[in-house]
């Protein structure tokens, strides 16, 4: 059997993960291939929808990176983003997809190897998962 | 008119000064929703289908530009009430509450443990019950079981959209329900993210009032998903929805934070 | 102020739920679901809860209109109903009133029915008179009035629930019948085996225990080779079939023929299935078949209704509760507009019009002379209007440019007519070709009843005024029978017309608006003391013994070619609705399904280079359209799927007119088709 190789969604803010995954390409940081990044302009942007989306298809794992706490573009968007994952988790919970599937961390502009950090462990967790289950369920 | 029906007239228009009164009555062999002036006759008024009336209330209101409804709420209703004035949907001055408690077979099939109204208009109030036998079984079983159980559920769905439909607390003018972007699926069923994205939508003004499960024509037990997601915020937040007294909707605002006008989507 | 709740019923699909229309002054704000409706059940599907916002669009009809020239302009009532009635009684004294139609609706009440027929044999004084009927269950009034001597549901929809075995077939049903589809899951979920016998992998046929893909036009294979298992196997009722039933050797010798293998070859259903279908089927205590277009729409679809009836009898699975056989018929009234005699061979409650005493008891009622010829049906008018013999039409809500066969041959019929008269609530594509256009009332904006599938008469009430000067059928066919100079159209109220109706169908006798108001009816309801009949040939057939019919498997009329190598069948969603005169205009159900598209089988789109979401052209014989591919596993190999609902790209361009030699039903759903990348 081939080795599972997830599939992976990483949500990036424009004003600081997107630039600290930015900042680990150009360090030439190694990291596994799985991740697609989205570039939105704030953690706020991204709508529990669009995990609970990607999650129904089948993608293996959903990252959302935002500025820190205090660190905020726009003030209080990853204040709002902090309220609203342990929620959609705890959903994922409820209709039995592992909930460590969705993470939610903060990344800075400056922190490359964060970054990095940050996607080679939650690939590793993911590849300990194994695949979406949802993947063959066909509705 | 019955004495229910001269009761509610009672309350409505002598004691709470209503206009207008929003109950059900006996109607060609069935039992329907009406609304009256005040001098109207209600008729044979019952009381014994739970119509969602704030619901109906809710797409007669914007018609109606003056003068106070008084309306026949069970608790929950009351606490839907609570939910949509706060969201700015009604002027709460303008509407009056003639409390119903629910008889104990409709507590049980709503497996309520809220079920007393503040003031008792109407009915003996009844003790609530405190557990969902579904939902304790959905906890037990592994995750992988959970899914298999609701994905066999969600197979049923045929995208009726009586659970947004029916749902007093359900209001957005655009659904995301209805966009391609979120549910993907063409046709039906929906696929388990559409059952997701609506219960994270609410999560946090879901009051538990049960028409979503009552009016789903395939039965998915989708009351229990409603308090799974409320015993969830209720562990992270201490949130509870339905109370008027909460400044602002938990998962929209933040701490402190008013409700801008424009903001009532989540 | 004002703030109504109306009781009515849906003016969709034939569940016939009830539910309340909201409205506030004059204005309709929503639609609320009735709790103590049985049918219902305070649950309605999308096209329910929607069934209020096409009624007030801007679109609607609203003043009569008569044609100049080439152009439609605006009259008064008076002059298009003179206009009318003149040319009609011009083109009867000169080529005979058989030269005239009159294509009643099952979109109308009864009231309306029984009236448009009327009008068409007691004041023009023709028989032909038909409705959409015909190009969904006429197959079905046929077939099972041979087998059972009625040709309705047999038993009623709440009994799906508690049912142990259900049989369905060439039913998309919690798609079409959504109600229904739930009633059948409902059941499924607490246990009963649930089997689907169709091209299409459906909603139900995921969730059922047994799905069965059959090639489109094999239906009589798999049925007799069901027989045949039933047979071989000793599954049969013995007593049943020796006491109520006859003609039984005569079944035995054909099926003996459809032994499992062959049906295999036949019909692509693995034989371990069809025998595995054919001992749960027999073997289970309650057994129903439910079935809609997929058997009826065939040229052959009065054999296949009659084959699925000789299932029933071989097992004695009918007569009793959650039995039989069950048509789900599609429209609101097509039930009640075939009780009500807008049938070419029927009067009101299957009366024959060629049987000398049924036409003395209607000369008698009506005070008029009355012809025993029987009249056209809508598929034969449109191939006589197109040669010449039928000179006018009169229409009340049909719109054949969509929903007839071979689309190109009707327009050439409808323009080759002397006089054309349509009523309707929106401008359709048949509209356009009209000489006269009537504006119509919609179903919230009159009185009178409906007979949904499970022969329940529901009451339709007034909720709002129609828009302009539309009026209610029944007045315009009442205001045409006067100006005729007819007797016996003077009714004031649609209650008046509904007791003359049960004063001549004997099935209708003790229904009335009073009882109504207070109670549920199901006919046969023969008087005023009797409670309704839910469930038909309990304890044996009225006409004595159901008769087993040996017919043979023959195949479709047009099998895939060389240049047509592909079966194309049509049918509907669960959003749009038959032509989409009104679903389209409810934006909630146009979002959901927007567009027009062709399902195709993955293994068939890949040598073609077609991808999900591609332009694809498809040809028939007829014609071609051109629409959005969606490529799918849902479907069997070498079948297409187009639904019919979309004006731009009309599956009825391509469809096969051919007709049913009893039933004179179209072959709406097998035709050879070839698709390409457009």
């Amino acid at each position: 059997m081939s080795e599972f190789n997830p599939t992976i969604l990483a949500f990036c803010c424009n004003w600081c993960s997107y630039a600290g995954a930015d900042l680990a390409g150009v360090s030439r940081l190694q990291m596994p291939p799985n991740v697609h990044v989205i570039r939105v302009m704030c953690s706020a942007a991204v709508k529990p929808e669009y995990v609970f989306k990607a999650l129904s298809q089948g993608i293996d794992g959903v990252l959302v990176l935002g500025c820190h706490i205090g660190d905020c573009h726009y003030m209080t968007g990853n204040h709002r983003t902090a309220k609203r994952f342990p929620l959609a988790q705890k959903i994922l919970n409820d209709v039995g997809i592992d909930e460590t599937r969705l993470k939610l961390d903060w990344v800075s502009a400056a922190e490359g190897e964060k970054f990095q950090q940050v996607i080679t462990e939650f690939v590793g967790v993911i590849k300990k998962l194994g695949p979406n289950p949802l993947r063959e369920v066909k509705f | 008119m019955n004495e229910l029906g001269k009761k509610l007239c009672d309350i409505a228009f002598d004691k709470q000064k209503a206009d207008y009164l929003l109950a059900m009555r006996e109607e060609s062999g069935n039992v329907a929703p009406v609304f009256i002036s005040k001098g109207e006759d209600i008729g044979e008024a019952n009381i014994d289908y739970p119509y969602q009336l704030v619901t109906i209330l809710s797409r007669i209101y914007p018609w109606l530009n003056k003068g106070k409804i008084a309306i026949v709420a069970r608790r929950c209703d009351e606490k839907a009430l609570n939910e949509t004035i706060k969201r700015g949907l009604f002027d709460g001055n303008r509407i009056a509450v003639i409390g119903l408690a629910c008889s104990k077979e409709q507590i049980k099939k709503c497996r309520c443990n809220d079920p007393v109204p503040t003031k008792v208009d109407i009915g003996e109030p009844n003790n609530g019950v405190n557990t969902d036998e579904l939902m304790n079984k959905l906890q037990r079983i592994s995750p992988e079981e959970r899914m298999d159980f609701w994905v066999r559920q969600f197979k049923k769905c045929n995208k009726c959209f009586a659970c947004t439909t029916n749902c007093p607390v359900c209001f957005c003018e655009d659904c995301v329900l209805e966009e391609r972007t979120f549910v993907a699926e063409k046709g039906i069923p929906p696929g388990l993210s559409f059952h997701m994205i609506r219960t994270f939508h609410l999560a946090d003004k879901c009051i538990e009032c049960g028409e979503c499960e009552r009016s789903c024509p395939v039965d998915i037990p989708l009351l229990t998903l409603r308090k799974m997601a409320l015993k969830d915020i209720k562990d992270l937040y201490n949130f509870k929805p339905g109370d008027r007294e909460t400044a602002s909707p938990m998962l929209t605002t933040l701490e402190g934070e008013l409700l801008e006008d424009d903001t009532h989507v989540c | 102020m004002s703030v109504k709740h109306v009781l009515t019923t849906c003016p969709y699909c034939g569940c016939g739920c009830n539910f309340y229309l909201q409205v506030v002054d004059n204005r309709l704000v929503g639609v609320v679901p009735c709790k103590t409706d049985e049918i219902g059940q305070g649950r309605l599907c999308i096209k329910g809860y929607n069934a209020y916002a096409f009624v007030q669009n801007p679109d609607r009809l609203t003043h009569p209109m008569v044609r100049d020239g080439h152009q439609l302009r605006k009259a008064t009532w008076d002059e298009a109903l003179d206009r009318i009635v003149s040319e009609i009684k011009k083109i009867v004294s000169k080529h005979g009133p058989d030269s005239v139609v009159v294509f009643a609706s099952a979109r109308c009440t009864n009231e309306e029915n029984y009236l448009m027929q009327k009008f068409a044999r007691a004041a023009i004084g023709t028989n032909n008179v038909d409705h959409c009927a015909r190009l969904c269950h006429a197959s079905t009034v046929a077939g099972l009035v041979y087998s059972f001597g009625s040709g309705a549901m047999t038993n009623s929809i709440p009994e799906f629930e508690n049912a142990d075995c259900i049989l369905v077939t060439g039913s998309n049903t919690l798609e079409t019948h959504p109600l229904i589809g739930a009633r059948i899951v409902k059941a499924l979920y607490s246990g009963a085996k649930v089997i689907v016998v169709d091209p299409r992998e459906t909603p139900l046929s995921r969730l059922a225990q047994l799905s069965l893909h059959q090639k489109p036009g094999t239906d009589i294979a798999w049925i007799h080779g069901i027989a045949n298992v039933i047979i071989s196997e000793d599954l049969v009722d013995k007593e049943f079939v020796a006491t109520k039933t006859k003609h039984f050797e005569e079944l035995k010798k054909v099926v003996a023929e459809y032994t499992p293998e062959k049906v295999e070859k036949l019909t692509g259903i693995p034989k371990e299935k069809l025998m595995e279908v054919a001992r749960v089927y027999a073997k289970s205590k309650k057994s129903m078949i439910a079935y809609a277009m997929g058997i009826t729409q065939h040229s052959n679809g009065t054999a296949i209704v009659k084959s699925l009836a000789n299932l029933s009898m071989l097992t004695g699975h009918i007569g009793k509760e959650s039995t039989g056989v069950n048509p789900l018929r599609g429209q609101n009234n097509v039930q009640g507009a075939c009780d009500a005699g807008s049938l070419p061979n029927f009067y009101p409650g299957y009366q024959l019009v060629a049987n000398g005493d049924m036409k003395a008891k209607f000369e008698k009622a009506w005070g008029q002379t009355l012809s025993d010829k029987p009249g056209l049906t809508i598929t034969e008018a449109i191939e006589k209007a197109a040669t010449g013999e039928i000179k006018a039409v009169i229409t009340f809500g049909e719109n054949m440019m969509i929903s007839d066969p071979d689309i190109t041959h009707v327009e050439k019929a409808l323009s080759n007519l002397e006089f054309f008269a349509v009523a309707d609530i929106f401008p359709t594509e048949t509209s356009k070709f009209a000489h006269v256009v009537l504006p119509a009332a919609c179903y919230a904006e009159k009185d009178g009843t409906f007979t949904n599938t499970d022969r329940k008469v529901r009451r339709v009430r007034k909720a709002v005024d129609g828009p302009g000067e539309a009026l209610p059928d029944w007045e315009i066919v009442c205001e045409l029978g006067r100006r005729y100079g007819a007797q016996g159209f003077d009714f004031n109220s649609v209650s008046d017309i509904m007791d003359e109706f049960a004063s001549v169908a004997p099935a209708y006798g003790g229904i009335s608006f009073d009882r109504l108001e207070k109670e549920m009816l199901t006919w046969p309801c023969p008087s005023k003391d009797h409670a309704g009949t839910r469930i038909l040939h309990v304890g044996g057939f009225k006409i004595g013994k159901g008769q087993f019919a040996p017919v043979s498997h023959e195949p479709p009329a047009e099998e895939p070619s060389e240049d047509y190598p592909m079966i194309l069948t049509t049918g509907r969603n669960l959003f749009q609705y038959h032509t989409g005169t009104m679903t389209r205009r409810t934006p909630k159900l146009e979002r959901e399904s927007p567009e027009p598209y062709v399902e195709i089988h993955k293994a068939d789109a890949k040598p073609l280079g077609v991808e999900d979401g591609d332009r694809v052209r498809i040809s028939s014989r007829r014609g071609s359209i051109t629409l959005a591919a969606r490529v799918t596993d849902r479907i069997t190999e070498g079948v297409i799927f187009v639904p019919f609902h979309y004006a731009e790209a009309a599956a009825n361009m391509l469809t096969n007119p051919v007709l049913d030699p009893i039933a004179k039903i179209p072959e709406l759903k097998v035709c050879a088709a070839r698709v390409e990348k457009a």
